[in-house]
């Protein structure tokens, strides 16, 4: 994917959350078990099923819970890259963005 | 010439195997170089039978004098504390491990289980197995927390599974040519020389620690193994990243996370699927911190970390 693919797709995702797409944010995973559990589910898609990931991963386009916690935080964002490491989402990402796989 | 006596309960031998591979120095170097006669070792003794018999029964009387007993997997108890699974020589071992430790100058665990029980003391521990003289965390073992052997000192504990082959014989050679006054042992009896430092020391990865870079495979060449594979770099006290292993790689710099093993506690996971090389989080936050570091330490210093990590820590630098 080049530089403006993904600033295309980071578009995408954006204006999907904006326009209201409903996403499981909850139950955020409380053990590693549960963690390996939504993988699981996102193994089973098409890796280009962007709002499918985004879906079973629970994306939200602002910071979350009480800890207000972010991509930004999170050991799976790369910040020069804009870019979420977990191999089972590779997507574009925002610092400001969140998903329950969330995990520092 | 200092007598050595290596015998082996329940264990895989891998001490034994560990043991062969030192280089610096050899195992050859012991006998050639540093005096040492080795009267008996598993898989180098000469007897058998009877006259291995005959041997043993000179050391634990006394006729023969036996300067350092090293001993490799733990001392089986079981079926109800008699020993009689793990018999050697004609008798229970745990029975030579007892007399022997009476008359040694020096006694050396090599391994996790001589030194706490490892993975045969794991629940639900059939083999009613224990260490010399620790169980996991728990000082006492076999031989009871005040042993000391007939030099004034506890068992020397070399832990890992298996222990470094140079700590074995860097170790054995300080007892034989009388430095062991120059060791000085941590809580656990483990030599501070080797064991007052983590195995994160001198790890490669370090600046992937640093910067919150998380590797999400084994063997990727960039990342550090701590945020997702369960490296147990940061909380295991071991000199690997120091004392290499071949001289030359080590678990983390091959892309396999520390397990932890020079550590009591050692296997720590339940073995359950998904558990084994993750590392344990709860809401996302790892169940194990770095050693001294608490959860709002933790999150602030990955705030900053984040903020201020370098463009060349996703890159792939890992040149070799
Ligand atoms: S796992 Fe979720 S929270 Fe973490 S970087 Fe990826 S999208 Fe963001
Ligand atoms: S790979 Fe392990 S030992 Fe190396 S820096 Fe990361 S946590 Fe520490
Ligand atoms: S790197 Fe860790 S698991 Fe491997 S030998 Fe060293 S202490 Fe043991």
């Amino acid at each position: 994917m080049n530089n403006e693919q993904q600033h295309a797709l980071l578009r995408k995702m954006a204006q999907l959350m904006k326009s209201g797409l409903e996403t499981q944010t909850e139950p955020f995973p409380e053990t590693e078990k549960e963690f390996a559990a939504i993988l699981d589910e996102l193994r089973k898609l098409d890796a280009n099923d962007v709002e499918a990931k985004m879906v079973i991963s629970g994306f939200v386009d602002h910071p979350y819970g009480p800890d207000r916690q972010r991509c930004m935080e999170c050991m799976y964002y790369l910040v020069h890259r804009e870019w979420c490491d977990l191999p089972e989402l590779a997507v574009p990402v925002d610092a400001d963005w969140w998903c329950r796989l969330w995990r520092i | 010439m200092a007598n050595l006596l290596w015998l082996q309960g329940g264990a895989c031998s891998g001490n034994t195997m560990s043991f062969l591979n030192a280089e610096e120095p050899s195992a050859c170097d012991l006998v050639t170089d540093f005096g040492i006669n080795v009267l008996w070792h598993p898989s180098l003794g000469l007897e058998l039978g009877d006259n291995l018999k005959k041997l043993l029964n000179a050391l634990t009387s006394g006729q023969m004098p036996l300067d350092i007993f090293v001993f490799e997997g733990t001392v089986v108890n079981a079926p109800n504390g008699t020993g009689e699974w793990n018999r050697f020589a004609g008798r229970a071992m745990r029975d030579w491990v007892s007399d022997l430790c009476k008359v040694a100058n020096f006694v050396v665990a090599v391994g996790d289980c001589a030194t706490w029980g490892g993975i045969p003391a794991t629940a639900p521990n059939p083999s009613e197995s224990q260490g010399l003289q620790f169980l996991k965390r728990d000082q006492g073992g076999f031989l009871g927390k005040d042993y000391k052997s007939k030099a004034g000192l506890p068992v020397i504990n070399i832990p890992g599974c298996p222990a470094h082959p140079d700590w074995i014989t860097q170790i054995v050679v300080a007892v034989a040519t009388g430095r062991a006054g120059d060791l000085t042992l941590d809580e656990f009896q483990r030599p501070k020389t080797f064991f007052t430092s983590f195995t994160q020391t001198g790890c490669t990865r370090n600046m992937h620690f640093a910067y919150k870079v998380s590797a999400t495979e084994f063997g990727q060449r960039k990342g550090c193994l701590f945020y997702d594979l369960g490296c147990r770099g940061p909380m295991t006290h071991s000199p690997c990243n120091r004392v290499l292993w071949n001289r030359q790689s080590s678990k983390t710099r091959a892309g396999m996370p520390c397990m932890g093993c020079t550590e009591p506690e050692f296997p720590f996971f339940d073995l359950a699927p998904g558990t084994v090389f993750k590392t344990q989080t709860v809401m996302g936050v790892p169940k194990d911190m770095p050693s001294g570091v608490d959860k709002t330490g933790y999150i602030k210093l990955t705030a900053a970390a984040k903020a201020a990590s370098p463009r060349w820590a996703e890159e792939d630098i890992f040149v070799v």
